[in-house]
């Protein structure tokens, strides 16, 4: 016969055990969410690329000012040039892929297994480091662009078959994707891990030729 | 089978208080077997201080795991870490700000080439042009109904990083989803009101995501415009996510998809940033 010590006892422990599980769980939670609970190396990481951000920002400001400025005086003086229509149109047609565009960025090559879900990483990557225009083998990688698995083994872009080997064409700063992409810990530090057979070269390029999207 | 091989073990432990009873069925006045008293006694005492144990044990384990997550906040919060995080919430917050300068700039711009436009046929065909590129580049809020997908970290985490690292969102559950949607025949898409365009990325540092630069957290709402049967159909494949459904089911993970209508997906309001490439 238990006694009646030993049972508060036990039913004590189970109540301290209650609430520990649940402050546990939703300790966890809150770590796992919480910018003041990052690493001092992620904060700084998300600083730099927060501040990156903003440059661009205040660059693309800075050039919207002179333009709203000169577009602004021309109407004005009743003599309104297709020339701030036509620059508008030309940077959209570069930024929705309707172009050719050429200039300096980097070339991935890659020569072996791969897969859809790696390459759609590896384009992301390259956006996130700022990366103007992308072209997987020749073929324009679009802003409702999408990735799938490909017959026989390849890779499919908007339901195109790439085979491989295939070179992916970024272009943009070519110091800042070539680090981005090839830093310590980086997409292809990781992908040298996980494809072991697989070869990747990356090199900046002074220029590419990206053809449009088709 | 689980439960079949979970039969034996229960059967193994009953046995322990089996005996018991049958001792005392078994006890009468012919029975001298006195030397059964203590071993009863001595099980009795056995089975609560197996009773103690065994919570005690979680307890004690408990005890360390909370600790030791404490420990662990009081490392992260050395000296740096309260400057770090108020400096990457200052420079969000003048993005913030940023983008409002810019998108008020865009409709200045918008406007003065809307007046110039009257003009003449030349400047209408064009500004014609600008628009229907714009719709279609992301500089345009569109709405209408699609799909929105909802995505969450688990409720209740298991105490497992292995598991924690299942229950919860990762930038690449939201490539794959924005993925999805594209080969879903969307016309827009947008993850908590931040429009993905052709430059978006979404990123991740730590366990913090940021989608155009813009930081986020769960849960995340993403709208998908376009034609709902064909965007359900993408999501509904069972060959599409395949992880993030799996991890719903098994880890609890909070993943969504349902019909919407009137569903607005706001304009791109971050830098177009084109510079390096030139038309050829």
């Amino acid at each position: 016969m238990r006694t009646p010590a030993g049972g508060i006892a036990v039913a004590l422990v189970a109540l301290l055990l209650g609430v520990l599980a649940v402050s546990q769980f939703r300790s966890q939670d809150v770590y796992s969410r919480s910018l003041q609970l990052e690493t001092p190396a992620s904060l700084t990481s998300l600083i730099a690329t927060l501040a990156d951000k903003n440059s661009a920002l205040r660059d693309e400001i800075f050039d919207l000012r002179l333009r709203v400025a000169a577009a602004g005086a021309s109407v004005s003086t009743g003599l309104f040039s297709l020339t701030e229509g036509e620059r508008q149109l030309a940077q959209i047609r570069v930024f929705a892929a309707q172009d050719a565009v050429a200039g300096p960025g980097i070339s991935v090559m890659l020569d072996g297994p791969f897969d859809e879900k790696a390459m759609s990483d590896l384009v992301n990557e390259l956006r996130n480091a700022g990366a103007e225009a992308i072209a997987i083998n020749d073929r324009r990688v679009g802003p409702r662009s999408w990735f799938a698995p490909g017959p026989a083994g390849g890779i499919a872009l908007d339901g195109n078959r790439l085979g491989g080997p295939w070179a992916v064409h970024a272009i943009g700063s070519s110091d800042v994707l070539y680090v981005a992409i090839t830093r310590t810990g980086g997409i292809v530090g990781q992908f040298e891990l996980i494809y072991r057979s697989t070869r990747f070269k990356v090199s900046k390029e002074p220029s590419l030729d990206l053809p449009p999207l088709r | 089978m689980e439960q079949a091989g979970r039969a034996p073990r229960g059967g193994a432990t009953r046995p322990a208080s089996s005996p018991d009873s049958q001792s005392v069925k078994g006890r009468g006045p012919w029975d001298t077997s006195g030397l059964d008293r203590p071993n009863t006694t001595q099980q009795a005492h056995l089975r609560s201080g197996l009773a103690l144990l065994v919570p005690a044990l979680l307890f004690g384990f408990l005890v360390a795991a909370q600790w030791q997550t404490q420990l662990e906040r009081s490392e992260l919060a050395v000296r740096y870490n309260a400057p770090l995080t108020e400096a990457a919430r200052s420079l969000q917050s003048e993005q913030n700000t940023l983008k409002a300068q810019l998108a008020d700039l865009r409709r200045q711009l918008d406007t003065i080439q809307a007046n110039a436009s009257t003009q003449t046929g030349v400047t209408r065909e064009l500004q014609a042009r600008i628009d229907d590129l714009k719709a279609r580049a992301g500089l345009t809020p569109v709405s209408g109904d699609g799909v929105v997908i909802q995505l969450d970290d688990a409720k209740q985490t298991s105490a497992s990083v292995k598991d924690l690292d299942k229950s919860i969102c990762h930038a690449t559950d939201l490539t794959d989803i924005v993925n999805a949607a594209w080969r879903g025949g969307a016309q827009a898409v947008a993850i908590n009101e931040e429009r993905i365009v052709g430059t978006s990325s979404v990123y991740c540092v730590g366990s913090t995501i940021m989608v155009n630069g813009t930081l986020m957290s769960p849960p995340f709402r993403i709208v998908a415009i376009g034609r709902q049967d064909q965007l359900l159909g993408a999501f509904q494949d069972p060959a599409q996510l395949r992880d993030i459904k799996q991890r719903g089911e098994v880890h609890g993970l909070g993943f969504r998809v349902s019909r919407a209508t009137g569903l607005q997906a706001p304009e791109y309001s971050g830098a177009l940033n084109v510079r390096a490439a030139q038309p050829r």
